[in-house]
């Protein structure tokens, strides 16, 4: 599938802002399942400093300064990606999860894309494990069971015992609550599972993108509807079939990501790949206004959207 | 006769060897440092011992002993205690007796520092770069991953000279073998060097001819070292690079040293606040603009140094300090991120990595020690938990070390579950003994378990090893714990030199004017604001103590007669100038007012008490500690302990008199401190302009109470001595009590420093003498306003506002003047104060995926 994602961040400040430092996470990966074929961030007022880098991660990230005094700031990033499902991960044949516990921590640190896959087995400042969340995570994984047969199974508990509700949670709920209320949204899933993988001993990380919505049946698209989204990916390689030894799970849609899901950013949890962050001087109250558009358009040549799926 | 007297009980002195003769070290197998195996002394310490013996025995000793805690306490040497309501500024414990180290050996021991401060550099540089060890397996992925301060923000952040250890400590300790073993290293801001200073100047005070005698090593060298190390790494301005000290604030429990050095070393004292990032790179917001400054040297944590891309809910950092690092405009000393060499994990690694990176064997060993992160090491550990000492493997602060064999079955279980829950998190250490020294302590030398914190800074090519250090001991014998969170005290360690010894000054002489030292360049908006509160809190205080003299004057004299008008006035004056809540009822006998006084003199809850403002103005003292000069230290921390040494409560009215002639005298020696001692730059002004506009305000609530209500010869002399004018006046009029020559000589005579024309014309000064940011041709509404009163009272007229019929006049005169002081003190502080103003988050929130919710939760 090929997009076109708009994703626009508006701050309104009840006073002027002096300076406003900011860091994004807004730029498309490649990876073999999604290319970004172009990107273009637009900020306004325009900033005085501005640079790109690649993190820690291999995301790409930038930081930018705005400096004259303003009332509103406008982050608009527009990308278009092209994506392609591959063939699902066979469940039942991949390896006993104990075998990945162990290649965890066995001594050193086999290099995997980026990172090593054992920075993605600790705690870290959003995601710490506890007993109940490895007690839960336990109930799918029994000994010598398939790793991804077993992580499915728990992204489908997760689906099933948690409520999706916007209003339980905020930025701030460490996981425990969320997993004590049995409510959030889909970023509060994602710490949750990687949490309970993390309890276990295995690498999970957490992925920041988007997901194409589709407006319900007999009715239009809205602008501006769509929202950046969350899952988490679990280190699981199979040593019979080179392929991505990340595979990529959604609790909030039960299913594992395939191509109408983006990835923008990986990190060890939200707090790495916030999509937009700032420190702002002055300003007073605020209100900040996100609009995201996923928009699938034409190969060939098209800027026509596509109402069909 | 008696023939066995207690040594500290007879009469004359005991001979003088008996001090050292009289010590008795444990023994028990555990290593003394004074004597040896057999009871004799140390050879290294005999120079020590024969000075000790001419000095004139305990007696002269003791009084050695005050004579340094003395100058501690006027030093206002302090160390902050957390978690204790009164830990706040604790006096400095320095024991009298010092540590004595012999050159040669300190110089392995200085060698085995050096060594393992430029290992840890090179794994810090591994780490933050390309990983090798982590890839070759040399270091477990553990050891870095889990560790909270492995920064990743800072990962291939270029550093100059590609060091990021600058500055290490690591807490020594030595077990029956006499052997020096590290304990613990120190990576992220080592605080001690500062302390380690201060026990020396005090010290070599305390004890002259003894230091001279003894030939000890100076530690100027190393502060020399510091400061050249600071000026090459600025990346700019090489010439005269502007250096600051990032200190976390006074909270911090080493905020002491860190304004100590800033003055030491010549350096701004700067919070979080007083910095801000623009174009990359970081400037100070001062008085006159933003100035860009070229090296950090911090003493707040890395983590908390940038909310924008390290720990967000940090309001200590600077936004964007990371990407001015990274853009190389700016140099931070320790490099962010070094906190990860504080890393117990890799303490029984070192000897492996120390053959692996530097070829070479490591010279000084750490403490015997097992990474239960490692399958051995925690079968190991949970094999012996109750013999071994439990540490937060990933550096302190991280949780208190346990002891196994002071804990119950119950308590080992569930250390040992929460060791298999997070094995990389804690590290076993073998609970060795440490060596003993012996501490001036109840009339004679008594044996204390020791550690010493020694420190290394890195010059152009290799590693300066201070020589010296901080001694610490513990609090009583028992106790193998030395902490100065837990009580324990110091020594100032000295290391022997061979021969004569330079004499260096460290410091330049003591008394010293409060330091304004770049003028009005580099004062922070900041310290302006505690300067201009402080000025205010100390007049504020005296105002008070006054008002209460005066009253307690009149009650003492004669309780029976004040009543009536007297006790009115007096109860008006109280009200007006907000000493007795609207809500409370009016004292209606003599007791009552006693009752009322006494409460306002002792009780700590009371906010308009005495005991409140003095606390607020020692508060705004210590946030501009590094500004005042020792004397003026010493007056602010001769009225706490006036306030703590106060009679109780239910006190005769005589005592809290002669209580409150003492406070009085103080406060007069600190208001002199500023006159006479104080630079005329931006920095007095707000000092001055605080007290001037705290006084008038005084004075005109003083006039309204006891002037323009009603008239009487109580209350006028009730107002000129609490105005300290009665001598002016009587001089003048004698004792003929006039309202019109009252109101002359309080409100308009510009020649009397107590009146309100007074300090209006020294207020329209100041302000316009401020700093301005822009070149403007008019002047700013501030100065405008003070000119408007100004002018005001000039043109008043003493007989026309004091005359019978006007009373009502003179009220509304008084009114609009207190109004406006109020806007002009509003205006001051939003012209110059407000970009105190700091960064706060504007994070978007959340990731939300309903299409409901396109307007994000705001945090």
């Amino acid at each position: 599938m090929r997009y076109r994602v708009r994703h626009t961040t508006t701050y309104s400040y009840r006073e002027s802002v002096a300076v406003s430092h900011n860091l994004v996470h807004l730029v498309p990966l490649d990876s073999s399942r999604q290319r970004c074929l172009r990107h273009e961030l637009t900020v306004s007022p325009s900033p005085a400093t501005a640079h790109e880098r690649r993190d820690y991660y291999g995301n790409r990230t930038g930081t930018f300064t705005v400096q004259q005094p303003h009332r509103e700031l406008v982050v608009r990033a527009v990308s278009e990606v092209d994506t392609h499902s591959l063939a699902p991960p066979a469940l039942a044949s991949s390896p006993p999860w104990e075998h990945i516990r162990e290649l965890l921590g066995g001594g050193a640190c086999s290099r995997s894309g980026a990172r090593c896959a054992g920075e993605f087995a600790f705690d870290s400042p959003l995601i710490q494990n506890n007993s109940e969340l490895a007690a839960y995570a336990r109930e799918s994984f029994p000994a010598g069971r398939p790793i991804l047969e077993a992580a499915d199974e728990l992204n489908h508990r997760i689906y099933s015992d948690f409520t999706y509700d916007s209003a339980a949670t905020s930025v701030h709920t460490p996981v425990s609550v969320v997993f004590g209320h049995r409510r959030g949204v889909c970023q509060d899933f994602a710490h949750l599972a990687i949490a309970c993988l993390r309890s276990l001993g295995l690498a999970a990380r957490y992925v920041s993108g988007y997901l194409e919505t589709m407006p319900p049946a007999g009715q239009e698209r809205l602008v501006g509807a769509d929202a950046s989204h969350a899952w988490f990916s679990l280190y699981a390689p199979n040593p019979d079939l080179p392929r991505d030894p990340w595979s990529d799970f959604d609790p909030t849609n039960d299913c594992l990501t395939g191509d109408r899901h983006i990835s923008v950013a990986i990190g060890r949890d939200f707090g790495d790949v916030s999509p937009l962050k700032g420190m702002i001087l002055g300003g007073g109250p605020h209100e900040i206004l996100v609009s995201v558009d996923v928009v699938p358009i034409a190969v060939s040549a098209g800027h026509r959207q596509q109402q069909s799926q | 006769m008696s023939v066995m007297a207690r040594p500290e009980l007879s009469a004359s002195p005991p001979p003088p060897t008996t001090l050292i003769a009289a010590y008795q070290a444990p023994g028990m197998g555990g290593w003394d440092e004074l004597v040896d195996a057999d009871g004799a002394l140390r050879s290294h310490w005999g120079t020590l011992a024969t000075q000790l013996d001419r000095l004139g025995g305990a007696n002269e000793l003791a009084r050695r002993g005050d004579h340094a805690q003395r100058l501690i306490r006027e030093n206002g040497v302090t160390y902050n205690v957390y978690g204790d309501p009164r830990g706040l500024d604790r006096p400095w414990q320095l024991d009298i007796l010092p540590q004595v180290i012999a050159g040669a050996e300190w110089d392995k021991v200085a060698a085995g520092l050096a060594q393992r401060a430029h290992l840890l550099d090179l794994i810090l540089a591994d780490c933050y770069g390309p990983q090798r060890l982590l890839h070759d397996g040399m270091l477990p992925p553990a050891a870095v991953f889990a560790h909270p301060g492995f920064l990743r923000p800072c990962h291939e952040l270029q550093v100059p000279g590609g060091r990021r250890l600058h500055f290490y400590a690591a807490d020594l300790v030595r077990g029956g073998d006499g052997q020096w073993r590290v304990l613990a290293d120190r990576a992220q801001a080592p605080s001690g060097a500062g302390y380690a200073l201060e026990n020396r100047i005090v010290l070599s005070r305390a004890l002259p001819e003894v230091y001279r005698e003894c030939q000890v090593r100076r530690l100027a060298s190393f502060f020399a070292a510091t400061r050249d190390t600071l000026i090459r790494l600025a990346p700019r301005h090489r010439d005269n690079p502007r250096i600051v000290l990032l200190t976390p604030g006074p909270y911090n429990e080493s905020y002491f040293e860190h304004a100590y050095l800033a003055r030491y070393l010549g350096y701004t004292l700067v919070e979080g606040g007083d910095l801000t990032v623009r174009d990359d790179s970081v400037f100070l917001k001062t008085l006159g603009g933003l100035h860009p400054v070229d090296v950090i040297l911090r003493r707040l944590d890395d983590d908390f140094s940038d909310p924008l891309e390290l720990r967000n809910e940090s309001t200590l950092g600077v936004a964007g300090l990371v990407q001015a690092a990274r853009s190389g405009n700016v140099a931070i000393v320790n490099a962010l991120g070094s906190g990860l060499a504080q890393n117990s994990a890799l303490m029984p690694l070192l000897p492996r990595l120390c053959r692996h990176i530097l070829s070479e064997e490591l010279l000084l060993p750490s403490v015997e020690s097992m990474w239960c992160g490692d399958a051995e090491g925690m079968s190991r550990t949970l094999g012996h938990l109750d013999s071994l000492v439990i540490k937060p493997a990933f550096g302190p602060g991280r949780g208190e070390p346990r002891f196994g064999n002071q804990l119950s079955e119950a308590e080992l279980a569930e250390l040992a579950t929460r060791i298999r829950a997070r094995p990389f998190a804690y590290l076993a250490q073998e609970q060795i003994r440490f060596s003993t020294t012996p501490v001036w302590s109840g009339g004679a030398l008594q044996p204390r378990s020791m550690a010493l914190r020694a420190f290394a800074v890195a010059t152009s090519d290799a590693y300066a090893v201070m020589p010296g250090g901080l001694t610490r001991i513990s609090a009583d014998p028992a106790l193998p714990m030395v902490s100065m969170q837990r009580g324990g005290g110091s020594k100032d360690t000295w290391v022997l030199a061979d021969g004569p010894v330079e004499h260096i000054s460290l410091l330049r002489p003591v008394g010293a004017a409060v330091e304004l030292r770049r003028g009005s360049i580099d004062l922070p908006s900041r310290v302006a604001d505690n300067l201009f509160w402080l000025g205010r809190y100390a007049e504020r205080a005296e105002d008070c103590a006054r008002l209460l003299r005066a009253a307690v004057l009149r009650l003492a004299d004669d309780p029976g007669s004040f009543a009536g008008r007297e006790l009115a006035g007096l109860t008006a004056t109280l009200r007006r100038v907000g000493l007795l809540a609207a809500d409370e009822p009016s004292p209606a006998n003599p007791s009552e007012i006693e009752e009322q006084l006494l409460t306002l003199l002792h009780d700590e809850e009371l906010d308009c008490g005495m005991p409140a403002n003095l606390h607020r103005l020692h508060h705004a003292a210590f946030a501009v500690r590094d500004r005042l000069s020792n004397d003026t230290w010493r007056v602010v921390n001769r009225l706490d302990r006036e306030l703590e040494s106060r009679p109780p409560m239910a006190t005769r009215l005589g005592d809290a008199l002669s209580l409150l002639n003492r406070l009085i005298a103080n406060l007069a020696a600190l208001a002199g401190m500023g006159m006479e001692n104080t630079t005329r730059g931006p920095g007095w002004r707000f000092l001055d302009l605080g007290r001037r506009l705290e006084r008038a305000m005084f004075t005109a609530d003083l006039l309204r109470a006891l002037l323009a209500v009603e008239d009487s010869d109580s209350g006028l002399d009730l107002l000129l001595d609490i105005a300290d004018s009665g001598l002016t006046y009587r001089s003048r009029y004698l004792t003929n009590l006039q309202p019109a020559a009252v109101l002359d000589l309080l409100l308009t005579d510009v020649t009397n420093p107590r009146s309100l024309a007074f300090q209006l014309q020294s207020i329209f000064d100041h302000v316009a003498h401020l700093p301005r940011e822009l070149d403007r041709a008019l002047p700013s509404p501030e100065e405008r306003l003070a000119l408007a009163i100004d002018t005001s009272l000039r043109l008043a007229d003493p007989l026309e506002l004091a005359g019978t019929d006007h009373g009502n006049r003179l009220a509304e005169f008084l009114d609009r003047l207190s109004e406006d002081l109020v806007l002009l003190s509003d205006g001051i502080t939003r012209t110059y104060l407000s970009h105190l103003v700091s960064s706060r988050a504007s994070d978007n929130g959340r990731i939300r995926e309903t299409p409901d919710s396109a307007s994000a939760k705001a945090d």
